[in-house]
């Protein structure tokens, strides 16, 4: 039936005019494929409950997914040491987002400046470079002296863990650009500000992106470290404080919440992604 | 006008120690203005290096290009250039790219919104303004970078083998469209090819270039009147035309050059 138009050349006006009313425009369906990450969750879950079924480990070492959620209702209802979970959760997301955006905020001009001039790059990189291997656990002793035990040195050792990634990637974005597409500008009379403002700048918003998601995972990965500046409440705080008192079922809890959120955040960076650099991939 | 007082361009060496590469070898000659012209050439003969420095976007080693009177320094509006690659701003809509240099000189809200419409209804754009250029196909986004270009309305349009990665259809198509275009306009043209038939069927006069280091090998008046009648690829003058520029590209006793 579909391809009844094939043969249009053996049939009567009358028909073939037939023949085009059925040609119409049909989007091509892609097979529905929402459902696997859901099949995935079901399947570990199911593989972990079947662990524990069969008592291949002791309780305090892998506690059971029942387990797991009767802790998660314990510490969303009455808390953890004192601490609510979502207390807990909203001074660990307020930590990230903080040292985040700021990282960004401060990242991509410093990235875009050394993209740009020779002896900023030169002066910079070496110090980045340095920075970057350093864990951030080494770094703990380092805050707390400088910064106090306040949110301030939580929120300074995510933005320092996270900040080189984003400098990295505004740099790359920039010596991504192409040539071509500056020299368009050029010679329609365009200058320094406007290269960079229409061409430059959107040149590099696709590798800024990456960077950002990189980094949203590299911030969320310090938190723990973070947290274990004298914090008294957060994920990471529950995680640590919880593991020391060998209560590993609100241990999973945390990390399973930690890689919710993270997971939140990256879907969140994504859509404005796919929202301001449609173009990606295809140009 | 465009002048170009022997002009020659060197590369640095491309190994530390090497010689400099002579790219442009006392390149001479006088582009009037409204004048169509075209430069042919072997790929590698040196012939975008012509365009790219009196574009301004790269600078002569030796000698001078003087466009009305005044040297090459810089890009400039007055000069326009059409690449060969697509070179539409994948970030913009077609409407904003052909717009883009109203843009740049009066800004985006103040731009003449009717200018760019009628640019776009005449180069057959109209319900595609607001596609992305990774919506269109290839012959759309090279007549939107034309358009591009003509917004401005530059003395100068300088093509760089702008129908280079069309098929032979949508090429024609673009040939003639493009001289519909400069009937009405009159912009002094400089265009590269590496195409014999496209240089003849469009130009006034034909600057035939050989390769390593690019010189002028001959100028060819190509008298086949205006309009341009697209029979005329079938003419003995057409093909006595390309039998003289083939000859010099491809001399009978020589195998090599082509």
């Amino acid at each position: 039936m579909g391809y009844s138009y094939m043969a249009s050349d053996e049939l009567d006006a009358e028909s073939a005019e037939g023949a085009l009313e059925q040609k119409v425009w049909k989007e091509d369906k892609k097979p529905y494929r929402g459902y696997v990450p859901w099949l995935v969750a079901v399947i570990m879950i199911a593989l972990w409950w079947g662990v524990t079924a069969l008592n291949l480990f002791p309780p305090t070492a892998l506690p059971s997914p029942g387990a797991v959620v009767h802790d998660f209702i314990t510490v969303a209802t009455v808390g953890y040491s004192g601490e609510p979970l979502l207390t807990s959760t909203l001074y660990s997301l307020g930590r990230i987002t903080t040292g985040f955006i700021a990282a960004v905020v401060v990242g991509v001009p410093i990235g875009f400046w050394m993209a740009s001039t020779d002896w900023v790059f030169l002066a910079i990189d070496p110090l980045l470079q340095f920075l970057r291997p350093i864990p951030p656990l080494a770094y703990i002793p380092v805050m707390i002296v400088w910064f106090g035990i306040g949110e301030t040195s939580k929120v300074v050792l995510i933005f320092f863990c996270t900040i080189p990634i984003i400098i990295i990637s505004a740099m790359s974005g920039v010596k991504s650009v192409q040539e071509t597409r500056i020299r368009v500008a050029q010679c329609l009379g365009a200058n320094k500000r406007q290269i960079f403002r229409y061409v430059i700048f959107p040149s590099a918003l696709p590798e800024i992106f990456t960077g950002m998601r990189v980094g949203i995972g590299i911030a969320w990965t310090c938190l723990v470290a973070a947290e274990m500046i004298a914090a008294s409440k957060g994920l990471g705080w529950m995680i640590e404080s919880a593991g020391n008192e060998l209560q590993i079922g609100v241990v999973f809890v945390g990390i399973v919440m930690i890689g919710l959120l993270g997971y939140g955040m990256e879907l969140i960076i994504r859509s404005i992604e796919h929202r301001v650099t449609p173009w990606k991939g295809k140009a | 006008m465009i002048s170009l007082q022997n002009v020659s361009k060197f590369y640095p060496p491309t190994q530390k120690g090497g010689k400099p590469v002579l790219a442009v070898d006392d390149f001479d000659a006088q582009i009037e203005a409204g004048e169509f012209v075209c430069i042919v050439g072997p790929s590698g003969c040196g012939k975008t290096t012509v365009l790219n420095m009196v574009a301004g976007f790269e600078s002569v080693s030796q000698g001078d290009i003087v466009v009305n009177g005044v040297p090459v320094r810089k890009p400039g509006p007055d000069r326009a250039v059409v690449f060969q690659q697509p070179s539409l701003l994948p970030w913009m809509t077609v409407f904003d790219n052909i717009g883009f240099g109203l843009t740049l000189q009066e800004g985006r809200k103040t731009r003449s919104h009717d200018k760019v419409a009628k640019i776009i209804e005449i180069m057959g754009l109209k319900g595609f303004e607001n596609h992305f250029p990774y919506q269109l196909s290839g012959g759309m986004q090279q007549r939107a970078a034309i358009a591009r270009a003509l917004i401005t309305e530059p003395q100068m349009l300088l093509m760089d083998e702008p129908f280079g990665a069309l098929d032979a259809q949508t090429r024609t198509d673009m040939q003639k469209f493009l001289l519909t275009i400069w009937d009405r306009l009159r912009p002094t043209v400089l265009f590269i090819t590496h195409d014999v038939e496209e240089a003849i069927v469009l130009a006034d006069r034909v600057i035939v270039m050989t390769p390593r280091p690019g010189r002028i090998a001959q100028v060819i008046d190509i008298g086949l009147g205006r309009p341009r009648n697209w029979d005329m690829v079938l003419s003995p003058e057409f093909l006595r035309y390309k039998k003289e520029v083939l000859h010099i590209l491809r001399p009978p006793h020589s195998q090599t050059a082509g």
